[in-house]
């Protein structure tokens, strides 16, 4: 077991052997038997090498008790009760079994406790096992005879491996793991240096819904079938696609027996053989708030990785930590704050692709194929007001390739799917304008009149977005005033304000003097005059 | 005013210490975004000999947007206007923030030895690029002895 913890804890004091003394036994006794332990090694000292020494290690215990002393969390069991219990992270998975098993009338023996996909071995401390407060550990009572999952015939589990358990997920699994596929390489590379140690060590980043920010996560495991927790797995997710991608892992299901199927009993040998195997479901916590019980998962942004390899953002050049891994196959890197700001630069210039798959995306920044981002919720990383900005654009891009039309009434825009052939459009649910969907002005009969060409007067190709260009307009706050108040005659398209009476109009303009109605910008009819003829 | 990203600083410090042969890019000395450049006419182009100034402004978010290049040295180019403005896809949709200012004004100078009057900027010169091509050179070496000589 690592003793990186307590290496960390004590590199800030001078070494004496007193403090090495204890943090070689500080593995092996429980945190009691050690201070007395201590108490009585310091007696046979003398000095003021004695008090001095003294007083650290009284400030070192006193310090980690404060952090650790209450672990509180919940022991659930198979037969479905619920147990609160306050730990000492400092114990082994020995003491938590002897603590907890007379208050579900079980031997400490005959008991497993799994946490996070695997049973914990009775030598694993808690402080190890990446629990938070209010934390859930499953209690399951060792059955006599199980079968193994992989066999067929009836053959008793072997009892020492199951009893053995294993380390917790977080320590077994490493950065390296998940940086590639294949993953042989780094799992046999041997890491002396616990600062390296303590890099590879694994790292998670979520979104977290809570405290809606990028936050450390915690990978726990879950039955897919029944979504109880107290499942281990077959083996280790060996990459991000065991992780992220279902039914790739099989596991143990020990919540109830009778239903998740590796526990069914003796039935026929056909149902047997071709049943499906129970999987693994990996989800995400947040790892710095107060768990608020199991369904508080959090999303996983696996594209935030610790910068183990200290590479080089590329747009600004520093080397950051944790960094932001684009998806394309040369797997370039920048650092969060280069992520946002192309992230909202994009945005800001509409730049961002509407993918049919993955919604409303973008790519590697240096223009790699194939590279885009497939979990959008890395865009949660900017700010909340740009991710609004970034829903509504989203939506509208989506109404649009739907074939749908955005309803062009200032400060309306609202999103309407209508039949393709019909290109009288009413802003139903919206602001109630009537338009034409060809040239998006207010609604007429017969052919769109041709915009007006603004003067393109040859050399003029310079490149200004056209929206800007169109608010910087010194007549344009008049127009859009007269685009709010007026309707086109339907024939003409002559701007038309409507100050009070009847909704049957006439064109003002010399030769038009088109009847029309307001509502349905059309020709008056008889249908008019009786529906809605005075509103 | 904003500090000015570590990015941009060591671009500049390159660029003084390794300069890119042919061209030399300085920064002003009030505002550390604008630089003043000056590029050789390549070899065996109608530009050689000349001595081009032009302007560069790192826009606010540099390097997520691309530099903003003009000519302020007059040219007879078919991808540069009259007034100095570059038609490079570079510099506008294929911009990268891999990419530098370096890099850009390479290119620059590449798009010198290399016109490519299907993709006009300035259309009249293009035309005649397309046209009459020895005229266009022709041209376009009375402008650099004009315009990029002895200044």
């Amino acid at each position: 077991m690592s003793s990186s913890d307590s290496e960390n804890e004590l590199s800030n004091t001078p070494p004496n052997i007193i403090q090495l003394a204890a943090n070689t036994t500080r593995n092996l006794l429980p945190e009691k038997s050690r201070e007395r332990w201590i108490k009585s090694l310091s007696k046979h000292k003398t000095g003021d090498f004695r008090s001095i020494s003294n007083r650290m290690l009284q400030l070192f215990w006193f310090g980690k008790k404060t952090i650790s002393n209450s672990l509180s969390i919940y022991i659930k069991t198979n037969t479905g009760s619920t147990l609160s219990v306050d730990l000492d992270p400092n114990w082994y998975i020995k003491n938590v079994k002897e603590h907890i098993a007379p208050k579900l009338g079980l031997h400490p023996e005959e008991m497993k406790i799994i946490f996070a996909g695997k049973e914990l071995s009775d030598s694993i401390m808690l402080a190890d096992c990446d629990l938070g407060q209010q934390s859930v550990l499953h209690a399951v009572k060792i059955k006599k005879r199980e079968k193994l999952p992989s066999q067929s015939n009836n053959s008793l589990i072997e009892e020492v491996e199951e009893e053995q358990g294993s380390k917790p997920l977080c320590e077994i699994l490493s950065d390296l793991d998940f940086s590639t596929t294949e993953s042989e390489n780094s799992l046999n590379k041997s890491v002396s240096d616990t600062d390296e140690k303590e890099r590879s060590k694994v790292h998670f980043y979520v979104f977290c819904p809570t405290c809606k920010s990028l936050k450390n996560g915690k990978l726990r495991v879950r039955c897919n079938f029944c979504k109880s927790g107290a499942f281990t797995v077959h083996s280790d997710p060996q990459n991000w696609t065991d992780v992220l991608e279902v039914k790739r892992i099989t596991g143990q299901c020990e919540n109830i027996p009778e239903l998740c199927a590796d526990n069914i009993p003796e039935l026929c040998a056909d149902i047997l053989d071709n049943r499906e195997p129970t999987f693994a479901e990996f989800y995400f916590k947040c790892s710095e708030h107060r768990s608020l019980g199991e369904d508080d998962a959090a999303v996983p942004l696996y594209l935030i990785r610790p910068n183990s390899k200290d590479i080089p953002c590329l747009a600004c050049g520093d080397v950051s930590d944790p960094v932001f891994v684009f998806p394309c196959p040369d797997g370039h890197v920048t650092c969060l704050d280069c992520f946002r700001q192309y992230c909202s630069t994009r945005l800001r210039d509409r730049q961002f692709w509407h993918h049919p798959d993955f919604g409303y995306t973008l790519g590697c920044p240096a223009s790699c194929k194939d590279s885009f981002i497939t979990e959008i919720h890395h865009f949660r990383l900017l700010t909340p007001a740009q991710y609004d900005q970034y829903q509504r654009f989203a939506t509208e891009e989506y109404v649009l390739q739907s074939g749908g039309v955005l309803c062009p009434q200032p400060g309306c825009g609202m999103g309407i799917l209508a039949d393709p052939d019909c290109n009288r459009i009413t802003c139903i649910n919206g602001c109630g304008f009537v338009f034409c969907r060809l040239c998006l002005q207010g609604y007429h009969i017969g052919d769109c009149e041709t915009p007006e060409t603004t003067n393109t007067d040859g050399d003029c190709s310079y490149n200004v977005d056209p929206t800007r260009a169109a608010e910087a307009r010194w007549d344009e706050a008049s127009r859009v005033t007269i685009k709010v108040i007026s309707k086109p005659c339907p024939k003409c398209r002559t701007p038309t304000e409507r100050d009070g009476g009847c909704m049957h109009m006439v064109c003002t303009r010399k030769g038009c003097e088109f009847h029309w109605c307001w509502v349905c910008q059309t020709p008056w009819t008889r249908e008019c005059m009786g529906n809605h003829w005075f509103g | 005013m904003a500090a000015l990203p570590r990015r941009i600083m060591k671009e500049t410090q390159r660029l003084m210490q390794e300069p890119v042969p042919g061209i030399s890019a300085v920064p002003d000395e009030t505002n550390a975004r604008y630089f003043h450049v000056i590029v050789t006419g390549p070899e065996d182009s109608p530009f050689e000999g000349g001595l081009f100034k032009l302007e560069l402004f790192l826009p606010e978010d540099y390097p997520m947007s691309a530099p903003k290049v003009r000519f302020i040295t007059k040219i007879y180019h078919p991808n540069i206007d009259r007034l100095g403005r570059i038609c490079l896809d570079i510099l506008k949709d294929k911009w990268s923030p891999a990419l530098q200012i370096r890099t850009v004004l390479l290119s620059i100078q590449a798009l010198l030895s290399a016109p490519n009057p299907d993709d006009p900027l300035a259309n009249d010169v293009a035309e005649l690029w397309k046209i009459n091509e020895s005229e266009a050179i022709r041209n376009a070496k009375e402008w650099t002895r004009r315009y990029a000589m002895d200044n």
